[in-house]
């Protein structure tokens, strides 16, 4: 707690990949039995379940980054699904009343910008804390969303949409393709620019950013933009999953989203949320739950296998931190 | 001209969200009389027994520097368990009624391991109870059908549906919550010692506070109120409905919030609790009355929230520099 | 080429019912190391605010190389070549050497970021240029505290425009050998043509490095010392307080000595091992010890913040419980902690909160805090130890340094501790309050506590302390009696210089 120790011992930096040996045994055991989980098919259908999550989750790292990883005071955004879902539920309104695909993208990307900069207004210029004011827009959003779409499921049939789902290049789908082209530009942008190390800066150590002449403020507020745009993005994936609009997908999708993106901290060697973490977090908590299922686990299981997992990997996280 | 638009602003400043409060209630007075009769008042505190009842819990351990996103699994719980003693058991009432308080109290000692014995932080702590906790409820419900009990005790069934002196007795209950709250965060020699581990931690322990004890009992005690809400919730509807904690979490995590930032120095409080929940139930109410469809209302109810939180603490900030 | 790098003549400041600052003058050479030194509330932190361009003077001039700045802002500031090296490090924690160093002011390549170009020019100008061979890839989490310096003053000199940087107390949290790797970086800044300013308490310090030294009285230069020798520390002091330094310390007086704390054979982990010690009922011991010296895991370790893995510990015979903090007080064993801000006290919390805070059962009826009982015990205590303001619902953030120390002490004067630990009870605190403190230190033992006074400051322990404990990597090595050993005795035992010397007195 206090006083720094000089560790001679590297085990430390062994405990520091336990999280990410912990899961490998979970899906070592898995694929042992169930011989199919290791093939293509099974792996592309695990990454295909994840892009969703895999968006948000870029988008939630972004804004961890930018505020902080204390979750009550630093920087969280939990309206990112309900903003994804506001996208999904517009675009599908207005397909089926005939307008062009194009179009209907224009507005629901303008409806999720409107979310991220009131994010923005109210975290940075009103003072609130990130926690509550994304909680708070999510049940907004989550209610506007549902007087747009009157709460039911809207099927969504254009070609385009269902392409993210169908439609392969190369032998790869489209879908995937896109997103690792996304992921890949947000991961360029927060780990290799100046923006975003000054990003990190500003999450990190606000006082040490503003010091070095950083506007912290403005790098928060421009992290919510991003994430309400990859609710925008993520919208899109929600309709060629389920071919179209449904409610009530948020919650699932606000908790995986918390769990992979705080996971992925864990598999960082510096403890911190990143990018990649956070991705290799959506997929891996993908991997699991469909790994668990085709071993014939019961669905019910899930829950208690997710928050053990959080728990024995946190611990683990925790035990290396502290053997520092 | 500076000055008015000073003295606007004082005003403003001082009694801001009480303005907000007092403008939403002639609104709603003005839209529809039947908001102001007594009955409709009494409504709305009934109505918000079981929020006031979580939000308290909660309130306890944002104080403590943390979050519980698991209060609604400990609601859950104290149904499950009250039920089941009583369907499956054939205990008396009061026996279920405690068995319920156990069975939450079992939610806040897993929490209270977790983030005192495995100091993993309150809000992946708690996440990680509601997975298990939800998780566990549909293994046990097969899928999470609810456990009806239709034969259930007058007794138990008047926790919510009965009176004392003609107030509705899941209001006299969360009210005598609210005292006993009070009494311990605000006044009491450990809601001191509380509210100074959740300030500053380290020095709460260099002065000598068993900071471990004090948390392990707030996730306790907690989670303890939380199933008191949850037999409210089954002598409601006479059933255990899997799950339904998870509804209370969003308004409960409103409510404490509004409260920290009606607070001079943003802590989280009691009064101010009490103040989110009436606010919060009063919308709700008041929208309802306006006759509006339940999507619309849904859509308003949040940006009301958001709107009065943003106030709040736009008053706060500005009243302290 | 200007005279005076800067030049700050007849500055005024006020803010509102304060005038910080009074015809305030501060003129450096170009190429010296200069001085500023004065008393907490002298004024210093304000004529550097107005030299960083983030106060604006009512009156007075500012001349930076010959030209005038006017008005000071802090971008011109910054373009003249004027660096401000700041107490606080600013650092994040789980960034690389390369990344703070180029932190917001980044080097785009032609892919992003110049990453490798960064590393190399940070590890050319730590090495080169502040004597520190550091990889640029270590995260600042794993420097020590005067490495995560030179970092920090790696970062505001990198871009090679600065032309005189301000340090402000760059040493306080450092201990005496990672003092020196400081010092040999201003050294080298200083051989390379750069003006220094310097600001610290520790006058050793500026008698060692300084050319020329600016003394702050109350808002008013008082006076500009040229030829700095180590025998100027007297009269600088003069010139900071106003007195002679006789004053600083209570006068030695006899007290009796009763079997007090006795610690027998304690070890911790990878910190201290076979430590045994008397603190007797009346006295005052003072332990002395470097960094890494196991000092601090020391007094952390008899207060139950730090798990004990040998040994016992027992008080006029009887063995005490110290695994835990709450265990600690519960004995009388209480701490007065150094890093006083984060672990002292609850700074949102009132004077009074934070008086209380050990002692609630005894401000309580029925488990309910009884407001009056609090307050009224409370100013009994802001009168005996003289708090300002006298007001037991002042928000202690507010308060300075001293008297923020007197509340941690009033906290524990309230119960009935036998054993008072002072780990370095004066960082931070102002020469005026030095002395109260330490009059404090000195009434407390008088009552018959057994008094531990942790401290890096030799001169401290000298003044304050009966005897003292020297540790050295982990181990006692030495005890002295205060009364037949100077402070440059203490020095040589703490720094190992003693051990030569004392072979030689031997043989």
């Amino acid at each position: 707690m206090r006083g720094e120790v000089p560790s001679v011992l590297k085990i430390t930096d062994l405990v520091g990949y336990l999280p990410l040996v912990i899961f490998g045994l979970v899906l070592t055991y898995i694929s042992l039995h169930a011989p199919n989980f290791l093939t293509l098919q099974s792996l592309e259908l695990i990454v295909m379940q994840s892009l969703p999550v895999v968006l948000v989750c870029a988008g939630l790292a972004v804004v961890v980054m930018a505020g902080g990883d204390d979750v009550v005071s630093g920087g969280i955004d939990l309206s990112i699904p309900a903003t994804a879902v506001l996208s999904a539920g517009i675009t599908a309104q207005m397909l089926t009343s005939g307008m062009p695909l194009a179009l209907c993208a224009v507005v629901a990307l303008a409806a999720c910008i409107v979310v991220g900069l009131s994010n923005a207004v109210l975290i940075t210029k009103i003072g609130m804390t990130p926690l509550l004011t994304t909680l708070a827009m999510f049940v907004a959003v989550v209610g506007v969303n549902n007087v747009i779409t009157v709460s039911r499921r809207i099927n969504v049939d254009h070609s385009w949409i269902v392409a993210l789902r169908a439609q392969e290049i190369a032998g790869i789908p489209a879908g995937i393709l896109l997103v690792a082209l996304i992921v890949a530009i947000l991961f360029f942008a927060a780990h290799r620019t100046g923006w975003g190390l000054n990003l990190q800066a500003a999450g990190g150590s606000r006082d040490a950013a503003e010091i070095s002449g950083i506007d912290a403020n403005r790098l928060v507020a421009q992290s919510f933009v991003v994430a309400a745009f990859t609710g925008f993005l993520c919208g899109f994936f929600l309709l060629a999953r389920g071919s179209g609009s449904s409610p009530g997908v948020q919650d699932n999708l606000m908790l995986e989203m918390v769990l992979a993106t705080f996971l992925g901290a864990a598999f960082s060697p510096r403890r911190v949320v990143t990018l990649w973490g956070a991705v290799l977090g959506a997929l891996l908590v993908a991997a699991i739950s469909i790994g668990f299922k085709s071993i014939g686990v019961n669905v019910f299981w899930t829950g208690l296998i997710k928050g053990s997992l959080i728990v024995v990997v946190v611990a683990f996280s925790a035990l290396a931190q502290r053997g520092r | 001209m500076t000055t008015r638009a000073n003295t606007l602003r004082d005003v403003l400043l001082r009694f801001g969200f009480l303005i907000v409060f007092a403008a939403f209630f002639v609104l709603f007075a003005f839209w529809n009389p039947v908001f102001l009769q007594g009955g409709n008042l009494l409504n709305i505190v009934e109505g918000s027994a079981i929020l006031m009842i979580m939000a308290l819990g909660l309130t306890l351990i944002v104080a403590t520097g943390g979050i519980d996103l698991s209060i609604g699994i400990a609601l859950d719980f104290g149904a499950a368990f009250a039920v089941v003693a009583m369907s499956t058991y054939g205990l008396d009432w009061f026996s279920a009624a405690c068995a319920g308080v156990i069975g939450g109290s079992l939610v806040g000692i897993f929490n209270a391991i977790l983030v005192v014995g495995l100091r993993i932080s309150p809000f992946l702590a708690t996440l990680s109870t509601f997975f298990i906790g939800s998780s566990v409820q549909r293994i046990f419900t097969n899928g999470g059908g609810p456990i009806s009990y239709r034969r259930m005790p007058t007794e138990f069934r008047n926790i919510a549906q009965g009176d004392i002196l003609g107030v509705p007795t899941e209001a006299v209950i969360a009210a005598v919550l609210v005292v006993i709250y009070y009494l311990l965060l605000e006044r009491s020699i450990w809601g001191r010692r509380i509210h100074a581990m959740g300030m500053q931690r380290p020095a709460a322990i260099v002065a000598g506070i068993r900071v471990n004890r004090i948390l392990f009992g707030c996730f306790v005690f907690a989670a303890m109120t939380c199933a008191v809400g949850g037999l409210i919730a089954a002598a409601n509807i006479r059933m255990f409905t899997p799950l339904s904690g998870f509804s209370y979490l969003l308004d409960a995590i409103a409510a404490v919030f509004i409260g920290a930032a009606l607070h001079p120095r943003g802590r989280p409080n009691v009064l101010g609790t009490v103040a989110g929940v009436l606010f919060l139930g009063m919308v709700a109410n008041g929208l309802n009355l306006m006759g509006l469809n339940f999507n619309t209302k849904d859509a308003l109810q949040g940006i009301i929230l958001v709107s009065a939180l943003a106030f709040a603490v736009a008053q706060r900030r500005a009243r302290g520099s | 080429m200007a005279d005076f790098a800067v030049s700050l003549k007849d500055i005024v400041k006020e803010f509102p019912g304060v005038r910080a600052l009074d015809s305030a003058s501060l003129e450096v050479k170009s190429g010296e190391v200069h001085g500023l030194v004065g008393e907490n509330g002298a004024g210093k932190s304000t004529v550097i605010k107005v030299l960083a361009g983030v106060y604006q003077p009512e009156a007075g001039s500012i001349m930076i190389n010959g030209q005038s700045l006017n008005p000071a802002t802090p971008a011109a500031v910054h373009d003249a070549g004027i660096r401000f090296i700041h107490q606080e490090l600013h650092l994040v924690p789980h960034f690389t050497v390369t990344e703070s160093v180029f932190m917001g002011q980044e080097l785009r390549g032609r892919f992003g970021i110049a990453k490798r170009e960064m590393r190399r020019r940070a590890e050319a100008f730590l090495r080169d240029n502040l004597g520190l061979p550091l990889s640029g890839n270590r995260l600042i989490r794993d420097l020590g505290p005067a490495e995560r310096k030179l970092v920090q003053v790696a970062r505001a000199l990198i871009d090679g425009a600065a032309q005189v940087v301000v340090f402000d107390e760059p040493t306080a949290p450092l201990a005496i050998e990672e003092v020196d790797l400081v010092m040999g970086a201003i050294a080298k800044l200083k051989a390379q043509g750069i003006a220094i300013l310097y600001v610290s308490h520790y006058l050793s310090e500026i008698t060692d490095i300084c050319d020329r030294v600016t003394v702050f009285r109350q808002g008013e230069t008082v006076g500009v010392f040229d030829n700095i020798t180590a025998a100027s520390s007297a009269e600088l002091i003069y010139a900071m307080v106003g007195r002679a330094i006789s004053d600083m310390f209570p006068a030695r007086t006899e007290r009796s000595v009763d079997t007090g704390l006795s610690v027998r054979g304690l070890a911790a982990a990878r910190a201290f091992s076979d430590v045994s010690f008397e603190a007797g009922r009346g006295e005052i011991l003072g332990i002395a010890g470097l960094i890494g010296s196991g000092r601090e895991e020391l007094t952390d370790c008899l207060y139950g913040l730090r798990k004990r893995t040998a040994g016992t510990v027992s008080f006029e015979g009887r063995s005490l419980d110290l695994n835990t903090a709450a265990k600690a007080v519960a004995q009388g064993v209480v701490l007065v902690p150094r890093d006083r801000r984060n672990d002292g006290l609850v700074l949102p919390m009132s004077v009074s909160e934070n008086a209380t805070l050990a002692t609630l059962d005894r401000t309580s009826r029925a488990g309910l805090v009884d407001a009056k009982a609090a307050a009224a015990a409370t100013e009994s205590h802001i009168t005996a130890l003289d708090i300002r303001p006298p007001n037991p619902d002042a928000i202690t953030r507010l308060l300075s340094g001293g008297n923020q120390q007197k509340v941690v002490l009033a906290r524990w004067l309230a119960t009935d501790a036998k054993v008072f630990i002072f780990d370095e009870p004066t960082v931070g605190v102002d020469v005026g309050a030095k002395a109260e403190i330490y009059q404090l230190i000195a009434d407390l033992a008088g009552k018959g506590a057994s008094v531990i006074v942790s401290s890096s400051d030799p001169v401290e322990l000298q003044g304050i302390c009966d005897r003292i404990i020297v540790m050295m990597r982990g181990k006692i090595v030495d005890e002295l009696r205060a009364s037949d050993a100077s402070v440059d005795d203490l020095v040589a035992a703490t720094t190992g210089a003693a051990s030569v010397q004392g072979a030689a007195h031997a043989g």
